[in-house]
């Protein structure tokens, strides 16, 4: 059997498909007479535009359109006139919509005009090659240019097998998808390792496949949904990625010298964190929450194959959360490569100092800690399992360890109100030297959290994301069982509070890259000094002596009141509480240290890391840096 | 007193010794003498690499060139061609009287310009020197890889066997390396520390 697996548009186009990497690896293990080949859509999507537009349309517009309109679907857009054969449809809904919401449709439109005679090509492409099967993996914005391209395929040769995979076909969104489309002949929902090899037997036997766990499949006229499986992918039978056939193609690709390519790779599926707690508003992990990661060792030698085979020393993981077991294994064997890896790893928010010295040292220097929120009263609604005190924390230390953290504050937790936001807001100016929010975004309903599941957590009514009007001819119904994000009446702060904290995230945004905020401890003294180069504030150097010093140190970790005085006391030149009281109130106004109204913590760092000038060149709070590199993955999550 | 825990410390960078006289507190460097990056030959690539792993542990360097150096006197074509090269490393202070490329290099001059990046058996080299014209190079070649090695220290191209000196002539095509009067050094500092965002070099 000849197989093709398909990538089409929004897959970023630095970064290898891990599916395709994946499946292809388990097709050459599970079935070794077939014969495997890819189809880098994005890719060519990228040179076709670069052709078409006479290099007007670079490779560097795919973010904008593929990866930062998430929210507003154009790259679904951009595709949806060739899916429903009409170059007008779904125009005047996104102009009507754009005009409403001040979205920039520029880009889009530009790139929209091509998109018809780019599925030509592809249709040509991958005909040529006679595939017997074509399997298209399809996660965010990938749905309605694989929809178009399948639908082409199956046009002119309906013989063929036409199967869809990936996160947008998880759950309820497959079986919407597969009956919604008769040209997708399988839908395998979930995770693909085992159900793919089986759904192939039947093709081969020509056999119904019924008893192929959670796959979508026709019974003559009828969409067929076989019950899911609660069986998740063992880590044992999760593949190594196979990214051969993507590196040739990146090779003798036009737009190679645009992009800097990056390694993908996965350690662990589910989130530790979320089978306990799981945060109210994340559907990251889909249907399969059950946290399964390889040992740590299996994972080093997969990086040591890729990086040697790729010479690629840039990584992004995908892993929804850092399996702790890994500051044991993977991540010592990094840092003992001593290779100059520059990793991408989501982690949770309360990693203790020691622990973050060994990302940096390992070469993780990128993370996103979920940080979320700086509010109390917010983490606890959102169940996130950390403080605010502990995220300022964890941003010092990123600060200290010279990482790189990408967050973003959120807002709109049913339950919350103008206060809790307060005196976050008030502090958020002391902040300015720590690595700000991309910036403040009001939390979307997304299929899978629990904010979804469960109604009476906030979100009663709800209906299919308003974008999706423009990128799926389907009624509402149906749009219900197929999409992500949902509509909402607004929960939580509005108004005021919400336009401050904006205000505010931006403030930090535009004030940090010429703020810092650094304790100095002269040899052989006890004297504290901190020198205030903050946005916004009087430049001066404080000087903290005897217990006015301990207790700035002591706040390194985060302490209440009580402790801290406890400590103080055991120092043995304890204050009144008086004094303490009053030392704290001015401490907090000098923005030397953050109440989160449990607890205080220290905000001086010890090191500043070196400062990139250019993220002071995209200040409009949305998108760090200025290099148009796609923070891929980034996700109000982790 | 209860135990606090330990600032958290950055390693003392070693710095090459014996070529470029400094002071070093913190992360700032003084140098000491007029440095002569122009005049060519060993003490010219001494101090190109003194500055090199400066730049690579992100350290402030106060320097300044001997005003009799052509880096200072020559023309301005050859400043420029120097400057341009050097563009990555920092940048010398300011002199009454200096050429206009000095200070362009100054102005010019940000972090991460230029740097290499080590893997297992290879080395990757980016360049944005010329922003225009930025460039990406995987050194994997055995021998040039080996080249790029030696030429860490200021390397005598006559001590260079002849597969040697050609991938030196090779680096120095690509920019990557500087030969003058038959010394040969690297330009590429690695990168120890990555700026905040690390997407952005
Ligand atoms: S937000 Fe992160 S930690 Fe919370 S459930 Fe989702 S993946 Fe897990």
């Amino acid at each position: 059997m000849r197989i093709h697996l398909v990538t089409m548009p929004w897959q970023p186009i630095e970064l290898p498909s891990l599916q395709v990497g994946l499946l292809h690896a388990l097709l050459d293990r599970t079935r070794p007479d077939d014969e495997v080949r890819e189809f880098h859509g994005s890719l060519r999507w990228a040179e076709f535009l670069l052709e078409r537009s006479k290099g007007a349309l670079r490779p560097g517009d795919h973010v904008a359109v593929g990866s930062e309109s998430i929210f507003d679907g154009l790259g679904d857009w951009v595709f949806s006139g060739v899916l429903y054969n009409d170059p007008e449809w779904g125009v005047a809904q996104l102009k009507e919509y754009a005009a409403r919401r001040g979205t920039d449709i520029s880009t889009a439109t530009a790139m929209r005009v091509h998109a018809a005679e780019f599925i030509e090509e592809s249709a040509d492409a991958i005909l040529d090659e006679a595939p017997d099967v074509v399997g298209f993996t399809t996660t965010f914005m990938q749905n309605v240019s694989s929809l178009a391209l399948a639908a082409e395929l199956k046009r002119r040769r309906p013989g063929l097998t036409v199967v869809f995979g990936g996160s947008n076909c998880d759950g309820p969104m497959g079986h919407a998808l597969h009956r919604n489309h008769r040209f997708v002949d399988h839908v395998v929902r979930g995770e693909g390792e085992y159900a793919l090899p089986a759904l192939l037997t039947h093709i081969d036997a020509g056999t119904a496949p019924a008893d192929v766990p959670g796959l979508c499949w026709w019974d003559g006229q009828e969409s067929r949904a076989n019950e899911e499986s609660r069986r998740t992918v063992a880590p044992a039978d999760i593949p190594s990625p196979d990214y051969d056939l993507w590196q040739q193609a990146v090779d003798a690709s036009p737009v190679a010298e645009y992009v800097h390519p990056k390694l993908v790779v996965e350690g662990a599926r589910g989130c530790w964190w979320g089978e306990k707690h799981h945060c109210t508003f994340c559907g990251l992990n889909g249907s399969a929450m059950t946290f399964r990661a390889k040992p740590g060792n299996r994972l080093w030698d997969e990086v040591d194959r890729l990086v040697r085979r790729h010479r690629i020393l840039d990584i992004v993981t995908v892993d929804n959360i850092i399996d702790m077991a890994y500051f044991k294994d993977f991540l010592p064997l990094a840092a003992e490569s001593r290779w100059d890896l520059r990793m991408h790893y989501e982690v949770k928010s309360n990693l203790t100092a020691e622990q973050l010295e060994l990302l940096a040292r390992a070469g993780s220097v990128h993370i996103q800690p979920g940080i979320e929120s700086l509010s109390n009263r917010a983490l606890d609604l959102m169940d996130k399992g950390v403080s605010g005190s502990r995220n300022i924390r964890t941003l010092r230390e990123c600060e200290n360890h010279s990482l790189t953290c990408s967050w973003n504050y959120l807002y709109g937790f049913p339950g919350e109100t103008d206060q809790d936001y307060a005196s976050v807001i008030d502090q958020m100016p002391a902040l300015v030297h720590l690595q700000p929010p991309g910036g403040a975004h009001r939390i979307q309903l997304e299929r899978f959290s629990p904010n979804f599941a469960n109604p009476a957590l906030g979100f009663p009514q709800r209906r299919p994301a308003e974008m999706y009007r423009h990128v799926y001819d389907l009624p509402e119904d149906q749009l219900a069982d197929l999409v992500y994000l949902f509509d909402t009446p607004p929960a939580g702060i509005g108004g005021g509070t919400e336009a401050r904290l904006k205000a505010a995230a931006r403030d930090w945004y535009t004030g940090h890259p010429a703020s810092t905020l650094v304790l100095e401890q002269p040899t052989g003294d006890e004297t504290l000094l901190v020198h205030d180069r903050r946005h916004g504030w009087p430049r001066r150097t404080h000087r903290l002596t005897g217990w006015h010093a301990a207790a700035l140190r002591h706040l390194e970790a985060g302490r209440t009141r009580s402790a801290l005085h406890r400590l103080l006391t055991a120092d043995g030149d304890p204050p009144t509480g008086a004094e303490l009281d009053a030392w704290l109130r001015e401490t907090v106004a000098l923005g030397l240290l953050f109440d989160d109204g449990r607890s205080y913590v220290s905000l001086p760092t010890w090191h500043v890391p070196v400062r990139s000038v250019e993220r002071a060149q995209a200040p409009d709070g949305t998108a760090g840096g200025a290099s148009g590199t796609p923070d891929n993955g980034e996700k109000a999550a982790g | 007193m209860s135990p606090l825990p330990a600032p958290p410390t950055r390693t003392a960078p070693a710095l090459p010794a014996g070529w470029v006289p400094h002071r070093i507190r913190g992360r700032l460097v003084t140098v000491d003498e007029p440095l002569r990056l122009g005049a060519g030959g060993r003490p010219a690539a001494e101090a190109v690499r003194f500055l090199r792993e400066c730049q690579s542990h992100d350290l402030v360097v106060r320097w300044l060139p001997a005003t009799d150096d052509p880096l200072f006197t020559g023309p301005a074509h050859e400043v420029a061609g120097t400057a341009g090269l050097l563009r990555h490393l920092p940048a010398p202070g300011p002199l009454p009287g200096e050429p206009a490329e000095l200070t362009t290099w100054r102005e010019r001059h940000a972090y991460g310009q230029l740097y290499h990046r080590r893997g297992p058996d290879f080395v990757t080299v980016m360049d944005r020197r010329e922003p225009s014209a930025a460039a990406r190079f995987t050194i994997d070649d055995p021998d040039l890889l080996a080249a790029f090695r030696t030429v860490q220290d200021p390397t005598a191209v006559a001590a260079l066997d002849a597969v040697g000196r050609e991938a030196v002539d090779l680096l120095a095509a690509e920019r990557l390396a500087r030969v003058t009067d038959g010394w040969a050094v690297a330009l590429p500092p690695r990168i120890r520390r990555w700026p905040v965002p690390c997407t952005d070099i």
